[in-house]
């Protein structure tokens, strides 16, 4: 039991007032044993009042030690606010314990104790007390303090008297009965017993304690936490990364088809924490940019002060040239640069495309009579038609290519075999897509390479996608019929296609090309898939194109 | 015990034409400073600075955007999430006052539904140059019922008591919801 009495004057800096109990028998439930306790807060203290019986018995000091552990463990205080985790008991800032503990006087035999008792030796006594072993060895009650014992054991006495105990067990006396206390600035008044009380086997035991509490100068409190506060966002708003950016805008002028144009993007991390940074797709894409670009690397660790370099690289590929060069798409892109836990900076990316042959499909090709970068920006190019001019039959970029091998290489040993170079082939592209010379510049090797780019690159290949199945169905028997339903354009490039084939076949002794070779280089330019090839789809591709490469067209 | 240094966060977001003083706002109101360099923010920003209402402290996280058109898909995709907007012009230009409506469809169409917002005239110490009257502000503020204020981060008017009330009345919502904390 535990009575807890308030003065009137204190009452109104009491607050947060919460009781609790916990058994510690058998399944921590069963028993007599247990303790009962009371918590409160006092101006801006926090206060633990805990009232406790412990396991009886001299021998089982260790069982007692046990049952203090459980208590704290165990009794735990409802917070008013649900979110808070509960309170134990030694989570305040005055811990007051008292109780029976039950902790006697060891190793020493009846007689010896009383003897001293008489003698009034509480020191020597003391030595002997388990609590007093026990709480040297830190074994229980760490932390805690008890005044100093001036009075005589509290147990066991006949009740009713204040004779030892008589009964046939003859207990040793002990000081079973004990008020200690942790926390700061508490100092006890005066620690005794009450033998004038007889009604219990104990007597009882009081101490009066005076303990210093916490009182906060609200506005002192205030004004210090609001400058901490002031401290911490300034902190925390020193602490948001960020870099430095070398530029923001970036402009990549006449951008052209398979030729790469890199910028350099600098960061420097000027912000006070290491940083992470990212390039994050906008809203409504998956990508952080358009497939023309790339930034290398995308993503990265800045250390503070350190500084990273990242390449923004424009390359026009074939999947990305078709719709740049029907002015659909603009090499205009804005890139979201996001720090982890900081900024976002934006990066503008624009410049200009210049249309190529490349990526342009059969049907626009014919259309267009001048060079493709003569043609006036803005017109689309299925808009030519109503031009009423008559439309070519193949387009002449195809024609200048196919021509210029005619004429250079039909027995040019290993044409179509060899890789051609880079920079020529950017020359050649140039040549078809701004003027129509004589003859085209480079190898010709890098011409062979140039013809199956070029094929490569047709947004629709020559046999259209629609008609890839059927091709595919009569590969065994290949005949003219399929070709024959092709869009006039494409059945026109086919045929001619095949026709310049088999003349190069006619020179195999010199160009070294067999049916076998050229019918795996081409079908599979000219008989895309618009799906993925397994192997079978490949060969059957392979064998319906071989049939025009040895039978040729009746056309 | 310790204590945490706030009970709320609060995401709150700027948003308005290119060069109304949004930056400078969240400057005077984060920093109490002012600085008089134009520099066009070019992406999205942000400062937190934790203020008391209701013995609550209350964490405002504010969001800068870029003002200029050509980033305007892009910060749409930052109006998700802010409790609450502070929609600013420039009462010395008229064409961001004129923007106002485009704004408010803006916020319509991309921020949460229950986004607590506030119209802001900024730059208020340049009577000599004001095209914008105070009543025109106060006309459209109550048409959208919402509340207003004309501000000037320079001379450090209702900078504050702008970012409080908006706070406040996102606080209010919170309460009345039965948002738990």
């Amino acid at each position: 039991m535990l009575l807890f009495y308030i003065k009137k004057e204190h009452a109104e800096f009491i607050s947060d007032i919460e009781a609790e109990t916990v058994g510690t028998g058998i399944m921590g439930r069963m028993g007599n044993k247990g303790a009962v306790a009371i918590r409160f807060h006092f101006h801006n203290s926090d206060i633990c009042v805990v009232n406790c019986h412990l396991a009886a018995h001299t021998e089982e000091y260790e069982r007692r030690n046990q049952d203090f552990k459980d208590i704290c463990s165990r009794l735990q205080f409802r917070q008013l606010d649900p979110t808070q985790p509960s309170l134990t008991i030694m989570k305040h800032d005055v811990i007051l314990w008292i109780g029976d503990l039950n902790y006697r006087i060891s190793d020493l035999d009846v007689d010896n104790v009383k003897d001293l008792i008489s003698k009034k030796d509480f020191e020597t006594l003391h030595n002997y007390d388990q609590l007093k072993r026990q709480i040297d060895e830190e074994a229980v009650f760490v932390g805690f303090e008890e005044g100093e014992i001036n009075f005589q054991p509290t147990y066991k006495y006949d009740t009713g008297s204040d004779l030892w105990d008589t009964s046939e067990k003859c207990r040793v006396p002990a000081w079973c009965d004990r008020i200690l206390w942790k926390g700061k600035n508490i100092k006890q008044k005066h620690y005794k017993s009450h033998m004038a009380l007889k009604t219990s086997d104990h007597k009882p035991v009081s101490s009066l304690l005076v303990i210093g509490i916490k009182r906060v100068n609200e506005e002192a409190y205030k004004k210090t936490f609001e400058e901490i506060v002031r401290n911490i966002d300034k902190m925390e708003n020193e602490c948001i990364p960020s870099v430095t950016l070398s530029k923001r805008e970036f402009h990549f002028k006449n951008a052209k088809f398979m030729q790469h144009q890199a910028e350099t993007l600098s960061l420097f991390n000027d912000g006070q924490v290491p940083c992470q940074f990212e390039f994050i797709p906008k809203p409504n894409e998956t990508t952080y940019c358009k497939p023309w670009l790339t930034a290398n690397p995308p993503k990265g660790f800045i250390a503070q002060g350190g500084s990273v370099e990242i390449d923004l690289e424009v390359f026009v590929n074939r999947t990305t040239a078709p719709e740049l060069n029907s002015g659909k798409q603009q090499i205009e892109d804005i890139l979201v640069l996001h720090l982890q836990r900081g900024k976002d900076y934006f990066i503008s990316v624009t410049g200009n495309y210049l249309p190529s042959c490349y990526g342009t499909s059969i049907r626009s090709l014919c259309q267009i009579r001048e060079p493709i970068q003569d043609m006036p920006q803005d017109l689309t190019v299925p808009e030519m038609e109503s031009c009423g001019e008559k439309i070519l039959d193949i387009p002449k970029e195809l024609w200048m290519m196919v021509d210029h091998l005619f004429r250079n290489a039909i027995k040019q040993e290993d044409i179509f075999q060899q890789p051609g170079l880079r920079s020529e082939f950017a020359d050649i592209r140039d040549c078809l897509d701004t003027g129509m010379p004589d003859s085209l510049p480079g190898s010709n090797h890098s011409v062979a390479e140039a013809l199956l780019l070029f094929l490569d690159a047709l947004p629709e290949p020559v046999v259209p996608y629609s008609f890839y199945q059927q091709c595919l169905e009569c590969c065994t028997n290949a005949n003219q019929c399929v070709i024959s339903m092709l869009p006039q354009c494409h059945q026109n490039v086919f045929n001619y296609i095949a026709a310049f084939l088999r003349e190069l076949l006619k020179n195999s002794a010199q160009n070294r090309l067999d049916v076998h070779i050229l019918s795996t280089i081409f079908a599979s330019l000219i008989l895309r898939s618009p799906t993925k090839q397994d192997l079978t789809e490949k060969r059957k591709t392979q064998e319906f194109f071989k049939h025009f490469l040895v039978h040729g067209s009746s056309q | 015990m310790a204590k945490k240094t706030y009970d709320l966060l609060f995401k709150l977001l700027l948003i308005g034409d290119s060069g109304v003083g949004k930056t400078c706002v969240l400057f005077r109101f984060s920093d109490d400073a002012f600085n008089t360099t134009f520099i066009s923010t070019i992406g999205i920003d942000f400062k937190i600075k934790t203020v008391e209402l209701q013995g609550k402290k209350i964490k405002l996280q504010i969001w800068d955007t870029a003002g200029q058109e050509r980033f305007h898909t892009i910060t749409t995709s930052y109006y998700r999430g802010a409790m609450g907007i502070m929609l600013v012009y420039d009462i010395t230009n008229a064409k961001s006052f004129e923007n106002i409506s485009k704004w408010l469809r803006n916020i319509d169409e991309h921020a949460n539904e229950d986004v607590e917002r506030m119209l802001l005239g900024n730059k208020c110490d340049m009577e000599d140059k004001r095209v914008v009257p105070k009543a025109k502000g106060e006309q459209i503020a109550r048409e959208h019922g919402i509340r207003f204020f004309e501000t000037s981060a320079k001379a450090n008017i209702n900078i504050e008591k702008a970012f409080l009330t908006l706070a406040e009345d996102i606080l209010r919502k919170v309460h009345v919801s039965g948002h738990k904390f």
